[in-house]
């Protein structure tokens, strides 16, 4: 399972064949990797999921917005539940959008104030205390995620982080709730977050089906 | 079929008696319903082409962020010592004009979408005039084989939104990146295959850039604009398709 590891570099190789048998192999193994992940998290998550949805559900119920935010494949991935909980088929549209979509906005901070406060300073502008913030990171440590959940937290909004690893600065901050991936693969921690994310999002269509 | 050949289906899923999932996989069929086999060609020949030169066009007409998604996964690779590769989300009102710009011979446009979005096949197929390779991700019920030069797929409806469709495109940059350690399966020799369509009298697909004299226009192939005859198809348009044989359009391509 593990022959893709120890290539033969071989500049002379000419039948792909041995090649495309070992990335089939591989592929199915990584497969079954976030399958297991998923799973095992899932079981370990599970209350702190349910316990999550209620408290989202009653923002919303209140009036409360959904800001989610993160950095590269994490930045996508936060748009990704700001799309689902806004416009997923069959559900109830929810308000919710991500802080990273505006270039002009994220340059202009970026560019002003630094890279650490691109999404505090978001969290300023736009925070109600009705609101929730959202934060995704894999190393649970970057420092513009950590920077806006403590600033969130201040102003009232519901704070929830995703991290993955052992939870990084995340887990340490004083955040309302926490959910970590127990991984080091920052790949099969985006996977089981999104598959977090979209089990929360429907404990939440469900909780606020239940409060209306 | 008996029970016990049920459970061993390739592909198929099981619980265990404390309610946990079991995969019972081959490297074809995936109990998410991915093929290790297709992500495996598709990761090679992306490989083959990277190494050329080529860039990865990323969209989605309805998905922006996995289209960015794959392309930051190339672009800033997470990791370290990993070669960052050119590949870019591209979005906007006229995907086909913007594409049709930006695309040179052999890049690749990966479209990351559902199989029943009706403006996905017709850029795939227009590709071919540009000189691209295909390919198309997605989840729930599968595009025709022959839509994208790889289909890849994972199985379950809400795929885009569990991870599914993040894991197929993670594996593709992982096995993308397998094979940049085998340099010497990744040149690309022209017309090494049995049959090689630049030179022999199969047509090819076109793309009218500008109609010229009467009866003549430019188009444009994945060999580059040439002129081409017209007389036989009649007037035609800038963005029409047709099959080039020869220096002659013989035909008309339907969207």
């Amino acid at each position: 399972m593990t022959d893709f590891l120890y290539p033969f570099i071989d500049a002379d190789e000419r039948d792909p064949g041995p090649l495309l048998a070992d990335l089939a192999r591989s592929a199915a193994a990584k497969a079954d990797a976030t399958l297991a992940l998923r799973t095992a998290t899932m079981a370990a998550t599970a209350t702190a999921l349910v316990r999550l949805a209620d408290d989202m559900a009653a923002r919303f119920s209140a009036g409360g917005r959904l800001l989610t935010f993160g950095n590269g494949g994490s930045a996508t991935d936060a748009a990704s539940v700001a799309a689902l909980f806004r416009s997923a088929p069959g559900g109830r549209p929810l308000p919710a959008r991500s802080l990273a979509a505006d270039e002009a906005v994220l340059t202009a901070l970026a560019n002003d104030v630094g890279f650490d406060l691109v999404f505090s300073r978001q969290v300023i502008a736009h925070g109600r205390p009705t609101d929730i913030a959202l934060g995704v990171s894999t190393s649970g440590d970057s420092a513009n995620v950590v920077r806006a959940l403590v600033e969130a937290s201040a102003r009232g909004l519901l704070t929830v982080g995703f991290a993955g690893y052992e939870g990084g600065a995340m887990a340490a901050a004083p955040l309302d709730h926490c959910v970590v991936v127990p991984s080091a693969s920052v790949h099969r921690i985006q996977e089981t977050q999104a598959a977090l994310l979209f089990e929360l999002w429907r404990l939440v269509q469900g909780a606020v089906g239940r409060a209306a | 079929m008996p029970p016990s050949a049920r459970q061993t289906r390739p592909g198929a899923t099981s619980r265990t008696r404390e309610g946990g999932l079991v995969c019972r996989s081959t490297d074809d069929a995936h109990c998410l319903g991915l093929s290790g086999h297709d992500v495996a060609a598709a990761a090679f020949g992306l490989a083959r082409r990277f190494a050329a030169g080529a860039t990865l066009w990323c969209w989605s007409p309805v998905w922006p962020h996995h289209a960015q998604h794959v392309a930051v996964e190339f672009v800033h690779p997470v990791i370290v010592g990993t070669r960052a590769l050119p590949a870019e989300a591209v979005e906007g009102a006229d995907v086909t004009a913007a594409l049709r710009t930006l695309v040179s011979p052999g890049d690749v446009i990966a479209a990351v979408a559902p199989a029943d979005q009706p403006a996905v096949a017709p850029l795939l197929r227009r590709a071919a005039a540009w000189g691209a390779t295909t390919v198309w991700m997605g989840a729930g019920d599968r595009p025709p084989s022959g839509a994208a030069d790889h289909v890849l797929w994972v199985a379950a409806a809400d795929g885009a939104w569990s991870g599914d469709l993040v894991l197929l495109y993670h594996l593709l940059w992982e096995l993308t990146h397998v094979c940049f350690e085998h340099p010497g399966l990744l040149s690309e020799e022209a017309c090494t295959e049995d049959v090689c369509i630049t030179c022999s009298d199969q047509a090819r697909l076109g793309e009218v850039v500008a109609p010229g004299a009467e009866g003549w226009a430019t188009v444009r192939t994945a060999a580059g604009a040439e002129a081409v005859e017209t007389t036989l198809v009649g007037p035609v348009e800038p963005g029409d398709l047709v099959l080039v044989h020869a220096g002659t359009a013989i035909d008309r391509v339907d969207e």
